[in-house]
Formats: C-alpha cells, structure tokens, sequence
C-alpha cells in the first residue's frame, strides 16, 4: 500500500468508533423520530401511519404555538445573558489580579453540579413564601416575587438560572480567546487615549468573536433543548406551567404522560427545523462580524 | 510509526468501549440480607439467569423506594420455601418506572415480576404482556373486590392484589389544643368541617384550617362522591354534567377562595400539602393511608396528629384504590413466576406486608398487623372506611381527561374562567375522550 492511502485507511479507523457511535446513537434514532412523527404510537401497540395529521394538528394548536414563543423567549434571554456576562467576567479575570486561579474554579463550578440539583437548590431560593431571594426583598420592602408561579415570571426566572450556571463554561472559553489577543494591541490603543469601553468594543470584542460565535451557537441549541430546568423547577404541579412550556417539555408531555409518541415526534421535528433554522442564520450571519486572522 | 498508530487505535478502541459500560447490564444474583438495590439507568435488563441447572433469579420491579425493605422480606422469604428461585428486588423512581417497563417490553427483555397500577394496566393487557392470574394460583374472595376488578380485564384477572388505600381526614393535635377545639369525629358533617377549618385559620401565623390542593383521588373526588354525584356516569359520560358533582367540587375549592382557609394552587405548587402539614403550617387535610406511616416516622410531626374518618356528606363516601402484582407473559420462567404470584396470593405474604409496608395489605385479616404498627393513631379508620369506599374512576383514556380536569378546574380556581364555563367545557371536553375509547 503506498504511503497515502495507508494514511487514509489509518484516518478512517481511528475516527471509525465516533462514526459508528454517531450512526447508532444520534442518526438512526433521529430518522426514526422523523418517521414516528407521521404516525400514532401509544408505546406498545403498532404504530398506526396517520400522514401528516399530527403536523396539522401541531400548527393548529395554540398550546404549541405558545410553546413556541415561550422556548424563543427564554433563548433570547439566556443566550445573549449567558455570552456577556461570560464575556464580561472573562476579561475581568484576564487582568493581573490576585487568587486568579480560585475565582476561574469558583466560575466554573456550576458545570460540574448535576443539572438536577442545581434546579432543586433554585426551585427552594426562588420559593415565594419561604425563599431567600423574597426574604433578602422583604427587608428591603419590596413586596414578594412569585417568580415561578407567574405565568410571565417563569421564563425569566429560568433564564436566570441557566445564565448562571453556563457563565462559567462561557468564561473560560472565552478567556482562552482573550489570551491570544496581543498585549500591545491595548497599549497602541492607551497611546491614543482610548476608554476601557472603546478597547472593549473595538479590540476585545472583534478579537474574541470566533469564540464568542462558537458559545453563542452552542448556547443557542441548549437553550432550545431546554428540558432539565422546566422539569424539576416547574413539574406538572404548577398550575401556571402550562402557560410558559418550552418545546421539549411538551414532547416529555405528548411522549411519556399522554402517550401520544407519534405527535410528540411531530413536536421534536418542530423543534428540530426552529434550531435548524436558527443556527443556519447564525452561520450565514457570520461572515459580518466574526474576525479570524 | 506502526507501533505509534497501533497504539493510538488500542486508545481509541478503549475509548469507543468505555463509553459504552454505561449501558451494561446489571447482573445480581442474591438478595442476601442487605437490600441488594439495583437503579440501573440503563435500558437492559436480564430477565434472568440459568446459573446451574435449577438456579433462577427473577427480576422483581417496583417503584417507591420507602417499599423496598418489604419487598425484599417478601423475596426473602419465597426463597426460603423454593431454594432455587431468588428474587431480585429492583426499584425505579415512579418518574422512570413505566417508560423503563416499556421499554423493556418492546425490548422483550420485562422483568418477571412488578408492581402494577390501574393508569397502565390496558395497554399491558391490549399487548398480551401480563400473565393471566386464574383461581388454583389466587383465592380472590380474600381480597377486597374493588382491587380485583382493577386488574380484571374482560373477565380475566392478571393482577394478585396487594393493597388497598382509603382516604381520611388528616388533623393536628397542637393546633386544635392550642385553639381549645375538640378533635374531630365521626359525627363531623361538611358544615362542621368549614366552622372549624375557619376557627382554626390563622393569617398571621401562616397556618391555614383545611389543605385543598389539586388533588382528585386525596382532594375532591370524596367529596363528589359524599354528595351523591360521581366523575364517570355508568354509560361512560362525564359526570361533571351533574349538578351534584359541580356542587361538591365547588364546595372543596371554595375553601380557597371563597372561605380562604386553605392556601391557593401557587403555594401548593411550590411547597406540596405534605410537606405544609408536616411543617405543622395546616389544621387539617384530606389523605391517604399511604402517608400515615410516613407522617408517623417524622420527628416533625409525629404524635402531634391524628386521623379520623371522612365527614359526612348527604352519604359517606371515601376513594380507594388499591396496587397488583403482575407477571410478565413473556418471561423465561413463566412456571417461576407462577410460583412467586402465588406466594404472593398467600395469608403469609400479606401478614410480612403488614409488618414492613406502609401500604396495607389487601389480604382479609391481615390489616391488624398494620393497625399494630401506629398504635397511638386511629389508624383503623382505614380499614372501616373500606365499607362505603368507592373505587377511583378508571377508563382508558383516563390520562387525557385528568389532564383536561386539572386545566380547566386550575383556571377557574384561579379566577381566570367561572363555573359555568368551567363545568360546560369539562362536560363537552370530557364526553369527546370518552367517546374515542368507543
């Protein structure tokens, strides 16, 4: 075999297990989601072909609508949230400060912490009667903040917590960007008089965008996934849960508790094309203002 | 160069297998003395293993951690009687239990023996993946036949019952001492009940007289049935159509807003009446027998309530309902599993039941061993109670009308629709279910 194409047989073997892996577990499952999604499956039983009853059904539905723009909105608010005070934090560690090292690790917590738990320990602080965000309000003498079981309130509040448990993963991305920026880009720039929030607009910012863009998408399909939080924050108790519902909870919803999988499958191809849709945006968007030397 | 990428390819194969040993099949084949627990998150399971000749292990799946020591007495003691059948006890959060059951039904791999619940039963059935439960494995005249006909599916039985639960009112002593109130009793009537819950309620110090969450079967299903009205009409049809049943439900969420006794859906969300009458935050509320043990077990709140039977309506009337043992049709070892339902059938399985389970055993004369464990309570109200309870409504659809009750009632409890406009739309909604199981 001549050197080339012994190379190429290497490449392919080794990348072979990550292949099959991705095959099995992520293409075979979603094609099969797409085919269930034009039928009714209770689970067991056969499935029963119906076309595109449940796609009708889907654009139809006020619920899903709403579900819509419920999972839109919490995007909107944790993504950009998430990115800037990542961002934000980042170059504040990027700075030759003391105990640098502790404050990275404390940043970074959040991640290790099973989404679970974090969703527990938020669920108690943001209790209205009993938490301790409406308590440290309460000596204030702001009135209570019925932060979950407010229809209007709820998505906010999730997005308050996914922001602070991704702004750790965030920063340290976005700190490994900051430290390729050449220190004597801001000394040029101190020369010439400019304000720490002109260095940031026009040096850190342009500098760091091919990390920011990388965090922005990758915080994007969580955000449109956003399952975890919903779940043990919200449950199926909350009387105002139905009004604030992301996408993926209704699937859990049509898929687990009603037992409709084939119109639960219709949802996730929803959500699919949505994520679909927006990061082929971001990709196109791209080219303006991501800067790569 | 080759040595250098053999290497790397033995890495990348390791990595490749690592991966997947989170999905690996659990195998254990004693339940020794120590609950053997087995949680496996993974979607396999061994239905069982031939070790030597006559060596079975059957696989025993239930949800409810707080059951499991009693379970695993059960195992423990069929294996005493049939040495070389051992019982693996595994428990599932209640969340995962039937998406795992599922699962391995299509996968053909079911554990042999669990738990089963009347919200799932038809689909098991429609797919002939329960075994048939007939008379030589079960004496069904020593089980309360309102649990029976849960399980039973055109004429054919494929559950041995295992418990029953009742409903009763649940109060604190503390409270009703401090505010100088007699404690309740049997001769307590609806009036009664909301004179004393508004004595009882205090604003400033967050205790409220009567708990009155979302709840059918512990909530206001009793009440509707107190009142002579029912959920599902005998020809199937929404019973939301009858002036009594809207009568009572209107009665059990008044308490809330009309009356303010009881704290709004909001802070149930958030807090769950168990644990507000735990923290001693409530005079009374509505339960089941499930909570007794619990409750009893909690330095917070044990020995400072009590239980007593449900007040009176223009009838008494209490929910029950009650769990089944089911074998799998498809197992292995369908001549094991035989033997395991019926010692789980037996006087004796009940009895260690009794003994160990908070629920309480379905057996006839077994009860007393669950009255003994909660002496100092009027526990046995539970067992009296069974004489005028009447089962929870089922039908197949059951899931999609909860779901349309708890909707709709939420949004008229809250104020957001009245009713009228509540209970035509449940009536409408709820005929049009009913109607597709047809």
């Amino acid at each position: 075999m001549r050197r080339r194409e012994s190379d190429i047989m290497w490449g392919l073997l080794m990348v072979s297990p990550a292949i099959i892996g991705l095959i099995i577990l992520n293409i075979i499952p979603f094609l099969n989601s797409v085919s269930l999604s034009f039928m009714e499956h209770d689970g067991l039983s056969d499935p029963i072909f119906v076309g595109l009853d449940n796609y009708k059904r889907m654009l139809e539905s006020k619920e899903v609508v709403r579900s819509v723009g419920s999972t839109l909105w919490y995007a909107l608010l944790s993504v950009p949230g998430g990115a800037f005070f990542g961002l934000v934090f980042a170059v504040l560690l990027n700075d030759k400060i003391k105990g640098k090292g502790i404050f990275r690790t404390v940043f970074f917590s959040p991640m290790v912490v099973a989404p679970a738990a974090i969703a527990m320990i938020w669920k108690w602080i943001f209790n209205t009667d009993f938490g301790i965000i409406n308590y440290i309000l309460s000596i204030v003498g702001i009135d209570k903040i019925k932060w979950l079981t407010t229809p209007n309130m709820i998505i906010p509040s999730l997005a308050i917590v996914t922001i602070w448990s991704s702004m750790g993963y965030n920063l340290i991305i976005l700190l490994a960007g900051l430290q390729g920026i050449p220190d004597h880009y801001y000394e040029a720039a101190s020369i010439d008089g400019a304000s720490p929030f002109r260095k940031f607009f026009s040096i850190t910012v342009p500098l760091v965008s091919p990390m920011l863009f990388f965090v922005l998408v990758t915080s994007m399909m969580n955000a449109i996934k956003q399952f975890d939080l919903f779940y043990v924050m919200l449950g199926s108790t909350s009387p105002s849960a139905s009004k604030a519902q992301t996408l993926l909870y209704l699937f859990y919803n049509y898929a687990f508790r009603m037992h409709e999988k084939g119109y639960a499958s219709a949802i996730v191809i929803l959500a699919f094309i949505i994520l679909l849709l927006i990061t082929a945006f971001q990709f196109w968007y791209e080219k303006k203002w991501v800067h790569y030397e | 160069m080759k040595q250098r990428r053999l290497f790397s390819l033995l890495l990348v194969v390791l990595m490749f297998v690592m991966s997947f040993s989170g999905c690996a099949k659990e195998e254990t084949y004693e339940n020794s003395n120590g609950s053997k627990e087995n949680t496996s998150g993974g979607t396999d399971n061994e239905v069982s293993k031939t070790i030597n000749q006559d060596e079975i292990t059957l696989v025993f799946s239930i949800w409810g951690k707080v059951q499991e020591a009693s379970m695993v007495a059960l195992g423990e003691a069929f294996t005493e009687k049939y040495p070389n059948i051992k019982i693996d006890v595994q428990v599932t959060p209640w969340g995962e239990y039937w998406t795992k059951l599922e699962a391995g039904a299509i996968g053909k791999s079911m554990p042999d023996v669990f738990w089963m619940h009347t919200n799932e039963i038809n689909k098991y059935v429609k797919n002939d993946l329960l075994m048939k439960v007939n008379d030589s494995m079960v004496d069904f005249s020593k089980f309360p036949e309102h649990v029976t006909n849960l399980y039973t599916y055109e004429g054919e039985k494929y559950g041995v019952p295992k418990d029953f639960d009742t409903i009763a009112l649940f109060y604190n002593k503390e409270i009703f001492d401090a505010a100088g109130e007699p404690y309740p009793d049997n001769s307590w009537d609806w009036d009664k009940l909301l004179e004393v819950a508004k004595k009882l309620n205090n604003e400033e110090e967050g205790i409220f007289g009567f708990l009155a969450p979302y709840e059918p079967q512990a909530g206001f299903y009793p009440f509707v049935y107190q009142n002579g009205g029912t959920i599902l009409t005998e020809d199937k049809t929404s019973g939301f159509a009858l002036p009594e049943t809207q009568e009572a439900v209107k009665f059990y969420f008044d308490m809330i807003n009309e009356h303010g006794v009881s704290p709004n859906l909001d802070y149930f969300a958030e807090n769950g009446n168990d644990t507000a009458f735990s923290s001693g935050k409530a005079a009374m509320m509505i339960n089941g027998s499930w909570r007794i043990l619990p409750y009893a077990e909690n330095e917070m709140i044990a020995g400072k309530f009590d239980v007593e039977v449900l007040p009176l309506g223009k009838e008494r009337a209490t929910m029950s309902n009650g769990l089944a043992f089911s074998g799998s049709n498809i197992s292995d070892h369908p001549e094991a599993v035989k033997e395991f339902l019926t010692f789980l059938a037996s006087e004796e399985a009940h009895i260690i039941m009794g003994k160990t389970s908070p629920a309480i055993p379905a057996y006839q004369g077994t009860q007393q061993y669950w009255n003994e464990r909660l002496e100092g309570y009027n526990a046995d109200v539970f067992t009296e109670m069974l004489e005028y309870a009447v089962p929870v409504p089922t039908s197949q659809s059951k899931q999609k009308w909860l779901e349309l009750l708890k909707l709709t009632l939420s949004s008229y409890i809250q104020g957001d629709i009245n009713e009228e406009e509540a209970f035509t739309y449940i009536t409408e909604e709820m005929n049009e279910i009913l109607e597709t199981e047809k």
